[in-house]
């Protein structure tokens, strides 16, 4: 196992991934809690605000400044939805001590300016400064009128709030603009010590560090000062899942040149080992230049240049993308529905069985050669309360017959097929 | 085999030119599992009038045949996909085009030598009937069709148009959905046996490989050339003026997205480098995240979130883009103005100048990190006739005076241009 993983307290969990592979250290902090439509604006403001400026580095500029003098390292924050709890994510990229022009200590420094940025923030009278949250107010409004810019995931995200509706999955994970205005300086940081007091912690730092990272992480002020934590968050597991008895279509229109069709299929199989099957069977369905949607609606109808599906795993959803002339709608449908139908009749090869497994089991070895990809895969290990190594789950996926996909494939039903059209 | 060091990434390149022409680049990189290739040709969208390098004529192509002919290189005469045999070798195929290059890539963890095989067998073998040409069309057509709902692709666009007044550059890369209808499969043999001949063509791989064996592997896949002439491309002279200095558009946004051009003078192949070097610590002293005029936008609420930074440059065309997300992109652009001009009077300080470079720095390190974006980055220096290492050596040779001079020559208010998309009433 390349991860090393350490509770430095009750909940806060320290996971050190050693990589020779890189010219840098990447650090990762994650904050989980659950997920609600009463928290969901303001944990964005919170994570919005917190990169404003810290009790010793006061301003944005004087965050920005010191990142520069680390040669350029990048500090990037968001916030995520993953089943049902709300992310914060911080992170800090540097250069690692061996590529600089002359000797230094990067990844302390940059876990000092990141822990401060997460932990220690600037307060003026107890609370967060007015000017930082006015203007993140502002910041937030426009992130959020921003949804219609990118019409592929505008499609997408509006698919999910139709199948998850009065579900925190369906929530939007910006928030609302009709929540903005209603909480106050005061209020932003009383929820940001509730979110410090009880989130669960994930730190992670991956890359070649000579240094003792966990003594490091020990010793740091910020980190001293936490609390222990009985850490509320929700698992990721499959069960308690509601089932639509009926399709559900809905078409939106908007001035476009091109329609999405997005379709949300739900996989009724509450059994862990499902998500591995559910791989294979996404990567024939829609996941490669190989799979089926790709072939029979681009390749050989010529109706989209996008043809393919995702399997969403935290939520065990599958959902199919195409980007269409509108008048081409019924037809794709068509198309897609058989695409579905045969995957249940089995009416797929030995060799595109293989050629999925071949492609899942190649993406599972790229891992561990993107930083980020790898924390990712850790923190949704994590999350699952599984320790699964990468060995591991390559061999779940070696182990998937042609039956447990068609099985699979019988338990899969569409949920609902949002169309954003002209 | 020609054996280039960095001792400042540590990192080496081997470079080889084959005997039809190709020229080879192998970065050996151990501790990491991903292998990256590339192959790519000096053929972009603004290629489009030069001399048939057989038939010695002057031909002139729609617009969008480079893009096409990428769609167009995977089919097979065995009735086979490329794009499918990679796939089913476990890699990870792409390809794409810009205006002055067209790149074939597969990035992977295994297979590495066969789909390696794969990747220069199809590019050295097109094949192309009236049926599969048509047929594309179809799908490019979507193409366009989802750029034409993407604001940040029209922006770019708008702005080009602003900057350029004949160059083609300020052509959509794709074309349009009634220009990409004229192309035929003799139009597309024409440009692939113009363009595709291995002395205008680099091959480059990254990963942990016996380096002499792959190449001799490489050497064995290639084909004799016929024809090593230098390609005659034809462009249209460009004034040193601007076209407009500002277009704005209605779409479908929830906030007003600007893009600030400027536009530069191409420089020879020698100047690039320290060129590019200073446009970007200029760039950022400007409008970075840590200089007062983003600080000053950002409190104001004018600017939402970070602004983009780029240098664009080949023997053609070179410009500056500035990008983001604006309350009153106007204003942007008339505080910009102002700053340069406030800059070109007091100069730059010592502390700014040292910390941006620092930035810089780091940044050309990173590049390192990823077989992928290794590969990309020494394929397009080459294509750009500089080679990646001397960046991070010429770093050395840049003073302050410098960069307060390119300031002085490029960034000239007569020479900038604003695209802006606002959002429909």
């Amino acid at each position: 196992m390349r991860e090393k993983r350490t509770e430095i307290k009750k909940g806060i969990i320290l996971h050190e991934i050693e990589t020779k592979a890189f010219k840098t250290d990447l650090i990762a902090v994650f904050l989980t809690i659950p997920l609600t439509r009463d928290n969901v604006t303001k944990n964005t403001l919170v994570n919005l605000l917190l990169h404003r400026g810290t009790e010793n580095l006061k301003t944005q500029e004087d965050i920005n400044k010191a990142l520069e003098n680390l040669y350029g390292a990048t500090f990037d924050y968001g916030i995520e939805k993953t089943g049902d709890n709300h992310v914060m994510k911080f992170y800090i990229e540097n250069i690692n001590d061996q590529f600089l022009p002359q000797k230094d200590s990067n990844f302390q420094k940059s876990f000092e300016i990141l822990s401060d940025i997460i932990w220690n923030p600037y307060l003026e009278d107890g609370q967060f400064k007015q000017e930082y949250v006015n203007g993140e107010k502002q910041k937030l409004e426009r992130i959020i009128l921003s949804k219609i810019d990118n019409k592929t995931n505008y499609s997408i995200s509006r698919c999910i709030e139709e199948m998850y509706q009065g579900e925190p999955y369906g929530l939007y994970k910006y928030g609302y603009l009709e929540d903005i205005q209603h909480y106050d300086s005061k209020e932003l940081y009383q929820h940001y010590q509730e979110i410090m007091k009880q989130c669960k912690i994930d730190i992670f730092v991956s890359g070649n560090i000579e240094e003792n990272i966990e003594r490091i992480i020990k010793d740091n002020k910020n980190i001293k000062k936490l609390n222990e934590r009985e850490p509320r968050y929700i698992p990721i597991s499959n069960v308690n899942k509601k089932q639509r008895t009926e399709l559900q279509e809905i078409k939106e229109s908007m001035d476009v040149a091109q329609g999405k069709i997005i379709m949300g299929l739900d996989i009724n199989d509450s059994e862990m080992s499902s998500k591995y099957i559910a791989l294979v069977y996404n990567a024939i369905l829609g996941g490669t230049a190989n799979s089926k949607l790709f072939q029979e609606v681009r390749e050989k109808e010529s109706l989209a240049y996008s043809a393919s599906s995702s399997y969403l795993k935290p939520k065990n959803n599958i959902f199919i993308l195409c980007g269409i002339d509108c008048e081409d709608y019924d037809k794709t449908i068509q198309i897609i529905k058989k695409q579905i139908e045969d995957m249940k009749e089995g009416r797929f090869t030995q060799e595109d069985l293989d050629n999925a497994k071949h492609y899942i089991l190649t993406t599972i070895k790229a891992i561990s050669s993107e930083q980020d990809t790898e924390i990712s895969y850790y923190f949704g290990q994590e999350l699952s309360d599984q320790s699964l190594s990468l060995e591991e789950y390559r061999s779940k996926i070696e182990r998937i017959k042609k039956d447990d996909v068609i099985q699979l494939a019988k338990r899969i039903t569409i949920n609902t097929i949002y169309f954003l059209q002209n | 085999m020609q054996i280039i060091e960095n001792s400042k990434v540590k990192e080496k390149v081997l470079i080889e030119k084959l005997s039809n022409g190709l020229t080879v680049m192998i970065i050996p990189k151990k501790n990491t599992n991903k292998k990256s290739a590339i192959y790519g040709t000096k053929f972009g969208s603004i290629d489009n009038h030069f001399i048939h390098a057989i038939e010695n004529k002057e031909v002139q192509i729609p617009d969008g045949v480079a893009h096409f002919l990428e769609h167009k290189m995977f089919e097979q005469e065995d009735g086979t996909n490329s794009l499918d045999t990679l796939s089913a070798l476990g890699v990870e195929a792409n390809a794409y085009t810009t205006n002055d290059h067209t790149a074939y890539l597969f990035n992977g963890t295994e297979n590495f030598e066969d789909a390696l095989q794969e990747l220069m067998n199809y590019v050295q073998n097109p094949y192309f009937t009236d049926e599969n040409v048509e047929k594309e069309k179809g799908i490019i057509g979507q193409e366009i069709r989802m750029y034409d709902d993407d604001p940040v692709s029209k922006i770019y666009l708008n702005l080009l148009n602003c900057l350029y007044q004949e160059n083609p550059v300020k052509l959509d890369i794709a074309g349009t959905v009634e220009s990409i209808e004229k192309i035929n499969k003799g139009i597309l043999y024409d440009s692939y046996n113009t363009f595709y001949s291995p002395s205008n063509m680099v091959l480059v791989i990254c990963g942990d490989f016996d380096e002499q064996e792959i190449l001799n592997k490489i050497k064995r896949a290639q084909k004799d050339n016929q024809n090593n002439e230098k390609i005659k491309r034809i462009y249209p002279t460009e004034k040193n003026k601007i076209n407009q200095s500002r277009l704005e558009e209605k779409m479908n946004v929830s906030n007003p997205i600007f893009a600030i051009g400027i536009k530069d003078t191409p420089v020879s192949s020698t100047e690039r480098i320290k060129r590019s070097l200073i446009i970007e610590i200029l760039s950022i002293l400007l409008l970075g995240n840590s200089s007062p005029l983003y600080q000053e936008l950002y409190k104001q609420g004018n600017l939402v979130g970070e602004v983009n930074l780029e240098y664009d440059f080949s023997d053609e065309y070179a410009y500056i883009t500035i990008s983001g997300q604006a309350k009153d992109p106007d204003n942007i652009f008339d505080r910009l103005k102002k700053e340069i001009s406030k800059m070109k009077q007091n100069g730059i300080s010592q502390e700014d100048y040292e910390r941006i470079k620092k930035k810089v720095y780091g940044s050309y390190i990173i590049e390192y990190n990823d077989p992928a974006e290794i590969v990309k980055t020494f394929l397009v220096d080459y294509l750009h006739g500089i080679h990646t290492f001397d960046f991070l050596e010429e770093f050395s040779t840049i003073s302050k005076e410098d960069v307060e001079n390119g300031l002085k020559e490029v960034f000239i208010e007569e020479n900038m241009a604003i695209s802006i998309i606002k959002p429909k009433d």
